[in-house]
């Protein structure tokens, strides 16, 4: 397909200025003081500071980022790109720190901009198709991140919020509303107070253990708003209500302010690549330590443990497939298999859900051992510096039995956590693994092969 | 039908329950034993029997021992078809065999024995048992996605340069891990365990670079887990690791004909097995067991911040130190007394007249106190709430 073939050849444009990304990361985590600082910093100007304190790109100094990649004996410049590679993804890894608590039970409302300017081409095919593309593998993934969130979508058209998806806990139901694209044809102009005001009533009931999110993808430069959206901005900040916004075109200011406010993540995407990882950033459980800041900043007296509460859930039991068809209490479908609600024995059809009968909360254990490894997350790796060490390397890789390269690579800079010799080891256990390894580790089993844990 | 299979064998060789598998058992109608070299002799025609299938097929065994000095030294890689070419010995070729079945029986076997030696020579530690089988399991998943997913690591390493071109390892279409268990569960390994369930369920590569994301989502690579426990009760994570990724999970009940359940289950790889009728389990129970008790509970409580399960309201969480509000304490405390009660009720007197009216408090405890798999008769099994209130409405017509 010519379309795909083309998000992939501008990654690997995007890819030799590597430094931008973080420019445009870099505001998320000073909160908006990046830009009051970057005079100062300018005059420091070091190599390292430049790339992660400026607020934006034209106000870093010059990278000359090519000059950095080397030809490697062979004349080739695959293994320099390589280095590239691994080099972003164990940028990951040195941000993770401290103990943080993460908020597990999430509800996220999905804004769309099915404005006229989704239209747009400077994204292929077009930005809206881009959107729903992605917007389906985000759901997709973050229920399989967050197993007991709910999402529920809202749309920006002809200047009204529109409810798409009610909140649900089932991806399916959430994929259906948005899988006919001529349903949400974008016309007109975008409202952001009405879209976040209408999220924010269908999340006002929502208990405070729970998360309360927005994600909110912004195609336009304008909004088209009945009143003043500060003071919603105000109600969302009460309401402790995260704002996020991906935005396609630029930055604008009372973008930018809603989620400085309310502890959300705000950046602007460049290309495809960057916008999915700008969206897909926001898929694992947000630290609760933000939205606590946010809290204190503005003055809102909270209790001791405003996020921690008791929750009652109930374990289903599954029926099997052999068993005898009846109607499910959900779609009024008879059906053989489900599972039966612990208290009012109704049958539903897929877990997790809140009951239809009596409204308990229905799991089944593996969506709670789901999320356990956002609680008990593997320990990042250290890179090995060198070939000397006290005890004898073993000559391949824990994980996958790979061999270890033998040469020591002139280009890998140690500052940036890269190893030049390819070996990660892990604090605990003291085996090393490869550099595919800590990543595949550390994102997809969350288990360290060593130590088991 | 040209894609390869890709099979990684885990084998629990924890000798202590290899020495208890060797001796009779008695309790069976027909006394049954199976000793450690009876299973490799058995287990050997079974890989052979893979790598013929079909040439392009590959293997690698993991042996999973119980801890030594370490956890981490207990697991090792046995056999690796991709990389046999290096680490063999030169082994005597007989006229008699195929040599690439003998490289593979020999080097096996000549590993095993190694590391079982090494085992005896180092002493007994105080802590038996060490999870090695999470370590395993984790380790073949590490294997899979090395050779299912490295397009492009395998041109830029320096090392093995020579097998380019040899083995087209994108090919591999089927991979799945096979569990040859002999111990019983450890619950301390319930979290990784489930942690290598969900990443087989989904092993796609994360990568900046999203047009290769893109290619994998648009085929996403799924590992089946097989599970077989060859000794000893059933193991309830293998019945999950099992279901949850669509694989088969075997408890033998003669262990001596070991090769027979192995070729008739776990040869065919997943794209063949629909069309076969191999033996799925129905009777897996998902609920989970609290905290505080081990009970398995129907409704629990959970702490919101780290998923605690308790079987009755806490004001304090054990795991986390969460302090709860007094306020949902008192809530859920008086929500769940009046269930307790009628539980408490019924269960002395289950043989008791159903009330008119009330026929929940007796499903309720009998599912309680069958701790886990409902009977085939109960009503909760055969179908939803139309059989429960049909039942208990012929329950209560006699004494009308």
């Amino acid at each position: 397909m010519p379309p795909r073939k083309e998000v992939g050849f501008m990654d690997v444009d995007s890819d030799s200025d590597i430094s931008i990304p973080d420019d445009i990361d870099a505001p998320r985590r000073n909160k908006g003081k990046g830009r009051a600082k970057a005079g100062d910093k300018r005059k420091i100007a070091s190599h390292k500071a430049k790339s992660n304190d400026q607020a934006y790109a034209w106000e870093a100094t010059y990278t000359r980022s090519w000059e950095a990649v080397q030809e490697d004996e062979a004349g080739s410049l695959q293994s320099s790109v390589q280095e590239l590679l691994a080099r972003g993804r164990r940028r990951r890894f040195l941000t993770l720190a401290a103990p943080i608590r993460r908020t597990i039970i999430r509800h996220l409302i999905l804004i769309l901009d099915l404005s006229a300017s989704m239209m747009d081409r400077d994204m292929r095919p077009t930005r809206f198709d881009l959107t729903l593309q992605y917007a389906r593998e985000f759901i997709a993934e973050w229920f399989d991140q967050n197993p007991l969130g709910q999402i529920g979508i809202v749309g920006m058209r002809a200047g009204l919020g529109e409810r798409i998806c009610e909140m649900s806990g089932n991806p399916q139901d959430v994929l259906k509303s948005i899988a006919d694209r001529h349903k949400l044809e974008p016309v007109g102009e975008p409202s952001l107070q009405n879209a976040v005001e209408m999220a924010r009533t269908t999340m006002s009931h929502l208990p405070t253990h729970s998360s309360r999110e927005m994600v909110i993808i912004f195609g336009s430069l304008t909004t088209c708003d009945p009143g003043n959206i500060h003071e919603t901005l105000d109600e969302c900040v009460k309401s402790k209500i995260r704002i996020s916004v991906v935005a396609l075109a630029a930055e604008m200011k009372i973008c930018r302010e809603l989620c400085d406010k309310t502890g959300g993540q705000f950046g602007v995407a460049m290309n495809e690549g960057h916008y999915k990882d700008l969206l897909f950033e926001l898929i694992p459980p947000p630290a609760q330590k933000a939205l606590a800041a946010v809290a204190g900043a503005t003055g809102a007296t909270t209790s001791a443990n405003p996020a921690a509460d008791l929750m009652m859930m109930g374990f289903p039991t599954r029926l099997p497939e052999s068993s005898q068809p009846t109607l499910c209490v959900c779609h009024s479908e008879l059906k053989s298999q489900g599972f039966l609600c612990p208290r009012c024995q109704a049958k539903v059809c897929d877990v997790p859900t809140d009951c239809d009968i009596c409204g308990l909360m229905i799991v089944s254990s593996p969506h709670l051992a789901r999320s356990y490894h956002h609680l008990f997350p593997v320990k990042p790796y250290d890179a090995v510096p060198d070939l000397i060490g006290p005890e004898p390397l073993s000559p391949t890789c824990q994980g996958c039995s790979k061999p270890f390269p033998t040469t020591v690579s002139q280009t890998a800079i140690v500052s940036d956590g890269m190893s030049p010799v390819g070996r990660y080891r892990c604090p605990e256990c003291q085996h090393t693994f490869c550099s595919e390894c800590d990543i595949f580790v550390h994102d997809v089993v969350h288990t360290c092969p060593g130590c088991a844990k | 039908m040209s894609s390869s299979s890709h099979l990684s064998v885990v084998l629990d060789l924890s000798p202590s329950q290899w020495h208890l598998s060797s001796l009779s058992d008695t309790t069976s109608s027909p006394p049954c034993s199976l000793s450690l070299p009876a299973f490799l002799s058995q287990l050997i025609v079974f890989l052979n029997a893979h790598m013929a299938s079909q040439h392009e097929n590959s293997l690698a065994v993991f042996g999973a021992f119980p801890g030594k000095r370490h956890v981490c030294d207990s697991l090792v890689m046995l056999y690796a078809s991709s990389d046999a070419v290096e680490h063999a010995t030169p082994i005597t070729v007989d006229a008699n065999s195929y040599p690439p079945f003998k490289l593979l029986d020999t080097s096996l076997v000549q590993a095993i024995a190694a590391e079982l030696d090494a085992l005896s020579t180092s002493h007994a530690d105080p802590s038996p048992l060490a999870p090695a089988l999470v370590g395993a399991l984790t380790k073949a998943l590490c294997y899979v996605n090395r050779v299912s997913f490295s397009p492009s690591s395998t041109t830029t390493t320096t090392a093995q340069p020579s097998r380019d071109g040899q083995s087209p390892q994108s090919d591999v279409t089927d991979p799945r891990i096979l569990i040859l268990s002999v111990s019983p569960d450890l619950s301390t390994s319930y979290i990784p365990i489930m942690n290598a369930i969900f990443s087989a369920q989904k092993l796609v590569r994360y990568d900046p670079l999203s047009l290769l994301t893109l290619i994998f989502q648009l085929h996403p690579q799924k590992v089946t887990i097989d599970a077989c426990q060859i000794y000893g009760a059933e193991t309830v994570f293998l019945q999950q690791a099992a279901h949850l990724t669509g694989g088969s999970y075997l408890h033998l009940e003669r262990r001596d004909a070991l090769l027979q359940y192995l070729l008739m289950t776990f040869l065919s790889p997943p794209s063949i097995r629909k069309v076969l009728a191999v033996p799925t389990q129905d009777r897996i129970d998902f609920r989970a067991a609290c905290f505080c008790h081990k009970n398995i509970v129907d409704i629990g409580f959970v702490c919101s911040v780290c998923l605690s399960i308790f079987c009755k309201p806490v004001p304090v969480c054990s795991t986390c130190r969460t302090k709860f509000p007094y306020k949902t304490v008192q809530r859920l405390k008086a929500l769940g007394a009046p269930m307790a009660a009628n539980a408490e009720s019924a269960r002395p007197s289950p043989s008791a007249t159903p009330q008119p009216g009330t026929p929940l408090p007796d499903v309720i405890s009998r599912s309680r106190t069958t701790s886990g798999v409902l009977p085939p008769g109960h009503p909760a099994r055969n179908g939803g709430g139309l059989p429960s209130m049909a039942r208990s409405a012929s329950a209560f017509n006699p004494s009308s």
